[in-house]
């Protein structure tokens, strides 16, 4: 029976199509019934077909969702709409997750892989960070906090933990060197995993310092923080200079950590545990908050999603991450038109791999646990933190860099003091600002 | 202390702006505030001497007294001999004052404030406890004098903006009336994304930036926060402002070859902004491809970068330019594919898009709405909706199949789908999901109405197909077939 009507859909499968096409996939021959379905049908159906199928994936039952997947993969695609889009990369997460329970299938099929070319995931990144303005409202609101921290200070020690875009540090310069008493002595030390970022970054930095005529030292550190510990004392906090501490999409990295075969994390429930929060605790993240408050920094800056990925069970992280990266592929859909290449690579370079990262890896594999900012909140103030709210100079900023924008979608608002920017009403990332308390 | 002196001094509140060189010693000119005269002489006291408000004692009552001259004619009442100093005629040398907190400006000697006065004021303003409170607003002072001068003038000018906020201070209230004024201009200015498109589109020829002036200086006012934003509106009045970069169009990184248009010239930096997007691969699409939002040639060489994109020629590794761009550091530059999005924004095959956003909230409502109490098989979509309910998802044992309840439902939703007219189409239960099955094609029920069926209950399909059988059969459809797997049940064969 499968056969007879399966093999109709599998032979000719409307795989082969698809990356021909540019406009919204061709319905195929075997289902002639997708032809008659209209795009929010297709979307509401594909919804259901990618929680079916994850909850297949969870369950183990891996037989029904390759049929699931098939399916979807006829609906799908990365070059449709918003809703095929989305669902071509989270069943590209499925399948990759499917596919990892063979390793040696899995290590076999990504044996030939050539990685993408630093140069290429380095523009698309800058193209991302360009483009939406999340991460430049980030920036805008942290450096307005800087500045109003470092008043007064004449040597400020300012540590990127995921430096990437030398716009933000340029703009910080420029800003320091307005000063009415004048810049400080500016040093930054900016961790990445890769040279190039750090080489670029240093270059722009360095010019922009030197033509402000401000005295400026640049210290890359070379580090994948994902998969080695970063050495505090490479950072060379020198006493008496200001220390301010900037964490962009960073931390949750950091709570990655040997999950137990069933998808969760080994949390310590017994009474042993010494933070009172209310996930697992998480030794890594808190050691490395601990080492952060040694170096009583003067100010820390927080920028992460605002969403939580990091459940225990795939469904969770499934139904949470679907309505958020719907949010992001909504904000590119109304930003870039469907036929730009560029948007498809960022969709894919950023997007795809962070769902990738959230659907299909577990333990120390999975980097991409973002967490909701209360959480984030309770692990700072245990450990040491105290919060610093955004002035209002800040918000001011970061709003009128939305509405440069000039698209309605934009929105930020001030929860306690942080700032969580949305789009429409899904909140996409948070920033807060910290201080060291004794 | 003369008080002639005292009040120039006074306002060397913490920086001095201009940095003048001391002037020659023999003229006795009235130095700047923070700058002394390199001669005087440069007295240091204690914190405490400094803050000491009654430094000279009454050894009979213990009074005290601020003044030597005031202790010396409280002294005359004890029949104590007293002395009043005469003003010396021979030149007085000049004294001045320390901070004695270490990371002033004014602890160095150099920068030192030439009034005992003062440097008290500027010790307690700095470095000292605020001790007064303003009553109406909630400002705090550590000199009794500020604070009564705040008090006095607090509350009593007001300025409002039509907005209806309420400002004390008049330079905020110009800021924000800036601000506000971007506003309420932006959105008359609302109607025509196309033609700002279109003056970004022209960049390469100087008249269509004169065209552009206009939009440009939208775009360029929508950054600025400075009370000279007034005088913004016509085009050639650019004042750099003092204000944080991030909002200022880098005037400073020329890197064009053009001619230095005066008038325009705010333009330029501002696109110049604009046009920070990064060097793209341009190996695929053709220069004259209608895909190019990010199609370069729209935006001449204004930079040096963009210089060799214009031709469509292809860049690889865009690392250097990469720098260069971003050298500028502005941060506001905005993102013209916005502006484009408006018109190109939704191409929807036919009819309107809902957006993922919108779906996956129709989604959740659809599964919300079913009303089937399965109890630890609450369908996927129900708990979708909602928080994720972890209980519901342990491990395995998922399918438990669904209570019947959801057949009136269904019949609810057939109804409703009908209405709206979605054609019929070969039942997909049977080609797509229920492989066991046989063909019947399901007259009756259209794709939707199908799907409408697996968003009932995904989970407990079983029940859905029993339901469908069931009506099918209701319905005198064929038979789907003895095979009552649930979807996620089993194997198909």
């Amino acid at each position: 029976m499968f056969q007879e009507d399966g093999s109709s859909s599998v032979t000719s499968s409307p795989l082969q199509n698809f990356p021909m096409t540019l406009l919204s996939p061709a319905p195929t021959a075997a289902h002639p019934w997708l032809k008659e379905l209209k795009p929010e049908e297709r979307g509401l159906y594909l919804i259901h077909l990618l929680l079916n199928c994850s909850s297949l994936v969870a369950a183990g039952n891996l037989e029904s969702a390759n049929i699931a997947l098939d399916q979807i993969s006829g609906l799908a695609s990365p070059q449709g709409d918003t809703m095929q889009r989305i669902a071509a990369y989270f069943s590209e997460a499925l399948a990759d997750r499917i596919l990892r329970s063979w390793p040696g299938v899995y290590k076999a099929f990504n044996s030939t892989r050539v990685p993408a070319a630093a140069a290429e995931e380095i523009a698309i990144r800058r193209m991302f960070f360009e483009l939406l303005p999340f991460m430049k409202v980030a920036s805008v609101i942290s450096n307005q906090a800087i500045v109003e921290a470092m008043e007064g200070e004449k040597m400020v020690h300012l540590i990127d933990l995921n430096a990437a875009q030398p716009a933000q540090w340029c703009a910080l310069i420029q800003d320091l060197s307005a000063r009415p008493e004048g810049p400080p002595h500016l040093r930054i030390t900016a961790v990445h995993h890769r040279r190039e970022v750090l080489d670029q970054m240093a270059h722009a930095l360095s010019d922009t310092a030197e033509n402000l005529d401000i005295p400026f030292q640049f210290n890359p550190i070379v580090v994948d923080t994902k998969v080695e510990k970063l050495d505090f004392e490479k950072l060379r906090v020198k006493t008496g200079e200001a220390l301010a501490v900037i964490s962009v999409m960073h931390l949750h990295t950091l709570l990655a950590c040997e999950d137990d075969p069933r998808g969760g994390l080994s949390s310590s429930n017994d009474s042993g545990s010494s933070s009172p929060l209310s996930s697992p605790h998480s030794p890594g993240v808190e050691s490395f908050l601990n080492a952060i408050w040694g170096l009583s920094p003067k100010l820390l800056v927080v920028t992460e999603h605002e969403s939580d990925h990091n459940g225990r069970y795939l469904m969770e992280r499934l139904g949470e991450s679907l309505h958020f990266y719907a949010a992001l592929f909504d904000c590119m859909e109304s930003t870039l038109p469907r036929v730009s290449l560029e948007r498809q690579r960022m969709e894919k370079m950023v997007l795809g791999e962070e769902i990738k990262n959230i659907i299909a890896c577990e333990g120390t594999e999975r980097r991409e646990r973002h967490e909701k900012l209360e959480k984030w909140s309770q692990r700072l103030e245990v450990a040491g933190f105290a919060g610093v709210p955004l002035s209002y100079y800040a918000m001011l900023q970061a709003k009128r860099l939305l509405q440069g924008y000039k698209c309605d979608g934009y929105k930020i608002r001030d929860e306690n003091g942080s700032a969580v920017v949305c789009w429409q009403d899904r909140p996409i990332y948070s920033v807060s600002a910290w201080r060291f308390r004794r | 202390m003369a008080a002639s002196s005292s009040s120039a001094f006074l306002s060397s509140r913490d920086e001095s702006e201009q940095q003048l060189p001391p002037p020659p010693a023999n003229k006795r000119r009235r130095n700047q505030a923070g700058n002394p005269n390199p001669d005087a002489e440069v007295i240091a006291l204690s914190p405490k001497t400094l803050m000491a408000t009654n430094r000279f004692v009454c050894e009979v009552c213990n009074k005290g007294f601020q003044r030597e001259q005031n202790l010396q004619l409280h002294r005359r009442g004890h029949n104590l001999p007293w002395k009043l100093r005469q003003k010396s005629t021979k030149e007085v040398k000049r004294k001045v004052y320390l901070c004695p907190e270490p990371s002033c400006v004014h602890h160095d000697p150099s920068r030192a404030l030439g009034d005992l006065t003062g440097i008290k004021k500027h010790y307690s303003r700095k470095h000292g406890e605020k001790k007064y409170k303003c009553e109406k607003c909630s400002k705090k002072y550590a000199v009794n004098s500020d604070w009564k001068a705040h008090s006095k003038t607090c509350g009593t000018r007001e300025y409002r903006c039509d907005c209806g906020t309420l400002f004390s201070r008049r330079d905020s209230f110009i800021t924000h009336r800036a601000f506000c004024d971007a506003l309420a201009q932006e959105s008359a200015r609302n109607l025509n994304p196309p033609s700002i498109g279109s003056h970004l589109l022209g960049l390469s020829q100087q008249d269509h930036m004169n065209q552009g002036a206009l939009s440009s200086h939208d775009i360029l006012r929508l950054g600025r926060p400075s009370p000279q934003y007034e005088t913004l509106v016509s085009p050639g009045e650019f004042r750099p402002s003092p204000r944080p970069s991030l909002l200022h169009p880098n005037h400073d990184h020329d890197h064009q070859n053009q001619p230095p248009h005066n008038s325009m010239f705010p333009n330029k930096s501002s696109l110049q902004g604009l046009m920070h997007l990064p060097q793209l691969h341009m190996n695929n699409t053709s220069p004259n491809s209608s895909t190019g939002l990010f199609n370069l040639s729209f935006f001449p060489g204004n930079t040096n970068n963009t210089a060799s994109t214009m031709d469509g020629v292809p860049h690889h590794s865009a690392a250097g330019e990469d720098s260069t761009l971003f050298s500028s550091g502005n941060l506001m530059s905005i993102a013209i594919p916005s502006l484009y999005s408006t018109s190109h924004g939704m191409q929807s095959p036919g009819g309107a898009q809902m957006s993922a956003t919108a779906l996956l909230q129709k989604a959740a409502q659809m599964g919300t709405s079913t009303s089937n109490n399965a109890g630890a098989s609450s369908s996927l979509l129900k708990s979708f909706g909602k928080s994720p309910d972890h209980h519901s998802f342990g491990d395995g044992s998922i399918y438990n199949g669904g209570s019947g309840g959801g057949g009136n439902h269904l019949q609810d939703l057939m109804n409703s789908i009908a209405a709206a007219g979605v054609s019929p189409a070969a039942s997909m239960f049977e080609q797509a999901e229920y492989r066991g099955f046989h063909g019947g094609n399901s007259n009756g029920l259209s794709s939707l109405e199908q799907a409408g069926r697996l968003t009932r209950d995904f989970l407990g399909v079983g029940e859905i197909v029993r339901s469908v059988r069931e009506q099918q059969q209701q319905s005198g459809m064929d038979h789907h077939g003895k095979e009552t797997q649930p979807f996620g049940g089993g194997s198909f064969r």
